[in-house]
């Protein structure tokens, strides 16, 4: 019989196993189940067409985007333009939008939690307070004045996104037929800031630079002579045009495409794969909890395709968003506040349901590399850009235009950080086939960033 | 009568219509009260199984010639000098495992020899293999003699109250009216979640089942038992599977009723018959014909449902025959004529396990042949010790395995979509993903009995059962329920410290594991940690035949309960043993 009792502990081995699978379970159940409970299917959040059923959206100002009417249906902001302006912020009633706040966000908005689940006797549904602001949001949009792309602001202290634009967008209180492969509605479920990879162009030279100060110990020694065009590995590396002899603080500031070619293949591809890594471009950031797309780097081909990365004109793609850190982690000594969309959630009764504060992300630049690029983008701005169109801003800036096909009118960037410590922000904005940069991005940047700038959040 | 209760049930609907904000704001109170109740039900009995000590019985001693009281604890005893012995003697000369002791249901003792060097003797008489041991008889294990020495009247007596002070049994009349009070609960509840479709089905099979809880307590007490934690166990669990029969099928609510009458039937019936371990010996060939006979006829003439051919109908009975042939299986597994032989012999139990393995995975019912698989090493194990045998038969298992999951792509499709279900949320990785949005959406209090939407899936009260318990009655009592069946697990396995006969210790340690692997399988199935089988929870789940079959391993269990006056599956000593009398 003792033997028997020894055995036995097989039985108690088995039990064990139903207990841990239970703990995971239920370990699982208090991280996910706000997740798990936000899928359209769920008849106790959302209605027979899928709407959610509960939950106001509002900006950082308490400015109503989203709410539900007397009748239990989704409205949202009396004006049009607004409408237009946070749709991707917001998100559509069929919840095509997978990064808008009404799918993302769903959890958090039906009041879903942990102790009653779904059904509250607290009333239905709770108030998001996104960290986007209407009005900025709809200047930018006005900005981009029907053009493709998107703008991003954010504060890179705390993270705070203030303006998030994508375009095209629509009305979502009157959505248009979209036929699925309609060319004018190209994307327009997609959130460009966060969701979509573009070809960086001339702003990734920031990254080329970057890996430059720190591993070419002569680099502000050197001087080129740049004649319009360059032989790199047996294949011509071209600018617009001849910018003549330049140390490297001239050639970002005329964004020497001959320069930033060689630089890349003195570095090599290993060491350029590196810094994009360590730049956090190949990495998805969780905006509280919305994945963005990965960026794809390839520095494995010959030096031309190397040198043509290094100007950010390969085959390789990064998601806004990332560069947006960037920026943030440049200006603000090599690290910056982790971009975040909620600023607050409560109850219909002002009761707060949860707890929402600045993430730190890695060291994505070295601090003193950080300060020396910070005044090269500055100088961009005095000698390339103008800093007549930034009024009374402190401004770092890099444009980029990047070739995006031969028939096609190229992608227009602009990116950088304002310096100043009250409006510690950082932008991005991108025209899609919008032409030059500097022309076409830089204005809608300096008129999103002066409202910024004047509205001081 | 049942025309007038429907009248006053329509009057009572109809009042709720009219004031829906009276049935609002019975559910929001009720879903915290539930919990409460369930904690205050089970805790007692939860921590009343977990603290029973099993004090050791003594059924005489060895007396050696220094004078050495060697306590004899068990029915069925090994001596030797290895310390795996139930007695111990210290000698060069004795074999490591010498002897075996045996007591008969007539409480006469014969003793078998298990191949010493040393041999045996009885009064001077060798012993061939075995033979009959009296009280007062010497026995000579290779030369060290040893008197036989049956326990005073007294120091059973003795016994007797210090097994009633160790291991007093949690108090059950408090446990009953809660759970009363529970029922009664739940039957409203349902009736306000169902509106003005509610039937007088529902108060009346809630009032039946509060009836039956009451009268088998007050029976079993008039026959002086007191252990109660098993039972109440069960009646919780089976409200909670009447409570999803209700919101699921409330058509089904009296079969679902009877079922658990018929269940309890079993228990008690099997019950009685395991307190005789001679006659439960006796029918070990019956249990493994009818284990066999019961799944065969089910493939000769069984129907299909669910895409397992695992019916069989009886006029308007219809029966899942696996359920059944559990029962008998692990009967006819534990029960082995060599008892602590330790002959090793399996093949004969192999045997039976291939061929009942063989029919279900005819019948294309693999989950249930999981089960049958999991118990069979459980009782291959306890039985023998033997790794060789064991792991040559799982090898042999693990390639019929494969050879199925390579012939029958459905089986492969179910390992296929494990761990992505959330990647094809409406086909391939439907019941899952929608078991787990439901259970989200109750958190930890439920949203209320018949209030859920998982209810109108498919199979939401039997495979996705638990994903109900969650939604409707919250993670509370989901887990609740899970820790129930862990205690039984628990209880049996320190059962087998006081273990009369290996018979039952064997055959409560089987029945536990059936029961906690099938929860595993269809608890962690339907949450995407396992992979999807479509098991039964046991007691919980809608369904007869897995009700019959929860009741009867729960007869296994009680079986071992040897607390003083607990279980009636263990026979009382009688008035006259009790005085000491020849």
């Amino acid at each position: 019989m003792r033997k028997i009792e020894k055995r036995s502990i097989f039985c108690l081995i088995l039990a064990a196993l139903l207990g841990l699978g239970l703990a995971f379970f239920c370990f699982q159940f208090v991280v996910d189940g706000g997740d798990w409970a936000s899928y359209p299917y769920n008849r106790h959040l959302y209605n027979n067409a899928g709407q959610l059923k509960g939950g106001t959206i509002l900006d950082r100002d308490g400015d109503m985007l989203s709410t539900l009417d007397e009748d239990g249906n989704r409205i949202y902001n009396d004006d049009a333009t607004v409408r237009r302006a946070t749709l991707h912020a917001v998100g559509d009633k069929n919840g095509n939008i997978g990064a808008g706040a009404l799918t993302s966000f769903a959890d958090k908005l039906s009041g879903y939690n942990l102790l009653t689940g779904v059904y509250s006797p607290l009333g239905t549904g709770n108030s998001l307070y996104l960290t986007i602001d209407a009005y900025l949001n709809n200047v930018a949009y006005q900005a981009l004045n029907g053009m493709n792309g998107t703008v991003g602001i954010y504060n890179y202290k705390t993270g705070e996104i203030l303006c998030m634009v994508s375009t095209p967008t629509f009305d979502p209180a009157n959505p248009p037929d979209i036929a699925a492969d309609d060319p004018a509605w190209d994307g327009v479920y997609v959130n460009r800031l966060l969701s979509a990879n573009s070809i960086p162009g001339s702003i990734f030279k920031v990254v080329t630079i970057n890996a430059a100060i720190e591993n070419i110990p002569d680099l502000f020694q050197r001087k080129w002579t740049c004649t319009g065009s360059v032989n790199i590995g047996g294949e011509e590396v071209t600018c617009p045009h001849a910018h003549g002899e330049q140390d490297i603080e001239e050639a970002l500031a005329n964004s020497c495409n001959g320069v930033f070619g060689q630089l890349a293949v003195e570095l090599g591809g290993e060491t350029m794969q590196k810094y994009a890594d360590a730049a956090g471009l190949t990495k998805s950031i969780k905006v509280d909890g919305i994945q963005s797309s990965v960026g794809k780097f390839d520095f494995s081909g010959n030096d031309n395709q190397l040198a043509w990365s290094g100007v950010g004109q390969g085959q390789d793609t990064l998601c806004p968003i990332n560069m947006l850190q960037y920026m943030g982690a440049i200006a603000n000594g090599g690290k910056a506040a982790v971009p975040r969309l909620i600023e607050k959630s409560t109850t219909d009764y002002g009761l707060p349901t949860g707890i929402y504060y600045p993430h730190k992300s890695a060291q994505l630049i070295d601090e003193k590399t950080a300060g020396t690029i910070a005044d090269m983008m500055h100088n961009n701005v005095i000698e390339t850009y103008g800093q007549d169109r930034f009024p009374g801003m402190d401004i770092c800036a890099k444009s980029g235009t990047a070739e995006v096909g031969a028939d096609k009118s190229p992608n227009a960037w602009f990116t950088g950080f304002l310096r100043d410590e009250a409006t510690p922000y950082a932008f991005i904005v991108l025209v899609e086939n919008g032409g030059g940069g500097s022309s076409v991005a830089g204005t809608v940047a300096s008129q999103v960033l002066q409202a910024a700038v004047e509205k001081a959040y | 009568m049942n025309d007038a209760l429907q009248q006053l049930l329509d009057r009572l609907t109809a009042l709720l219509a009219e004031k829906p904000l009276i049935g609002a704001w019975y559910t929001t109170v009720v879903r915290f009260v539930f919990p409460l109740l369930a904690l205050m039900i089970l805790v007692g009995a939860i921590r009343s199984l977990w603290k029973v000590k099993h004090p050791d019985e003594v059924w005489g001693y060895l007396v050696l010639r220094n004078g050495v009281r060697l306590p004899i604890t068990h029915w069925e005893n090994i001596i030797g000098r290895a310390p795996s012995c139930d007695v111990q003697l210290e000698y060069p000369s004795v074999s490591r495992q010498h002897a075996a002791l045996i007591r008969e249901d007539d409480g006469s003792w014969t003793i078998y020899d298990l191949g010493s060097k040393g041999g045996i003797k009885v009064n001077d008489l060798p012993v061939d293999e075995y033979a009959l041991v009296e009280d007062g008889d010497t026995v000579t294990f290779a030369g060290i003699p040893a008197i036989m020495e049956p326990i005073t009247a007294e120091e059973k007596r003795a016994q007797m109250v210090e097994r009633r002070m160790e291991g007093k049994p949690a108090g059950m009349w408090g446990s009953l009216v809660l759970l009363t009070l529970f029922q009664i609960l739940t039957g409203l509840q349902l009736i306000i979640a169902q509106g003005d479709k509610a039937t007088t089905t529902i108060p009346l099979t809630f009032f039946v089942f509060t009836v039956i809880c009451w009268a088998y307590f007050i029976v079993m007490r008039l026959f002086r038992r007191i252990g109660f934690e098993m039972e109440t166990i069960a009646f919780f669990l089976c409200t909670l599977s009447l409570a999803v029969t209700g919101s699921t099928v409330p058509d089904e609510l009296p079969k679902q009723l009877i079922a658990i009458l018929m269940g309890l039937a079993i228990f008690i019936v099997l019950g009685f018959f395991l307190r005789d371990l001679t006659r439960a010996q006796k029918v070990r060939w019956f249990m493994s014909a009818t284990a066999v006979g019961l799944l065969a006829i089910t493939l000769l003439i069984g129907s299909s449902q669910g895409g397992a051919k695992a019916w069989l109908r009886l006029g308007p009975l219809s029966l899942q025959t696996s359920e059944i042939a559990k029962i008998c299986y692990i009967f006819a597994g534990a029960a082995t004529l060599d008892r602590l032989f330790n002959k090793r012999n399996l093949w004969m139990f192999i045997g039976l396990t291939a061929i009942c393995g063989g029919c279900l995975a005819l019948q294309n019912d693999f989950g249930t042949a999981l089960v049958f698989f999991v118990t069979f090493l459980v009782i291959a194990y306890l039985r023998s010790g033997d790794f060789a045998t064991i792991g040559l038969v799982c090898a042999g298992c693990f390639g019929a395995g494969m050879v199925m999951l390579t012939i029958k792509p459905h089986v492969a499709a179910r390992f296929a979509s494990w761990g992505h279900i959330w990647e094809d949320v409406y086909d391939k990785g439907f019941q899952q993903t929608h078991t787990l949005t439901a259970a989200a959406s109750g958190g930890m209090i439920g949203v209320g009995a018949g209030k859920g939407w998982l209810s109108n899936l498919p199979a939401a009260d039997t495979d996705i059962v638990f994903g109900m318990l969650c939604e409707e009655w919250g993670l509370v009592i989901a887990v609740l329920t899970i820790l129930c069946i862990i205690t039984l697990a628990v209880f049996a396995v320190r059962a087998c410290r006081a273990g009369r006969s290996s018979f039952y210790t064997i055959a409560a340690c089987a029945a536990t594991s059936l029961l906690v692997f099938q929860t595993c399988l269809n608890v962690f199935g339907a949450v995407d940690i396992l992979p999807f089988t479509g098991v039964t929870l046991p007691f919980v789940s809608n369904g007869g035949s897995s009700m019959l079959s929860a009741w009867g391993m729960l007869a296994f269990l009680k079986a071992t309960d040897t607390r003083q006056n607990a279980s009636f599956a263990v026979r009382l000593p009688s008035r006259r043993e009790l005085r000491g009398e020849e």
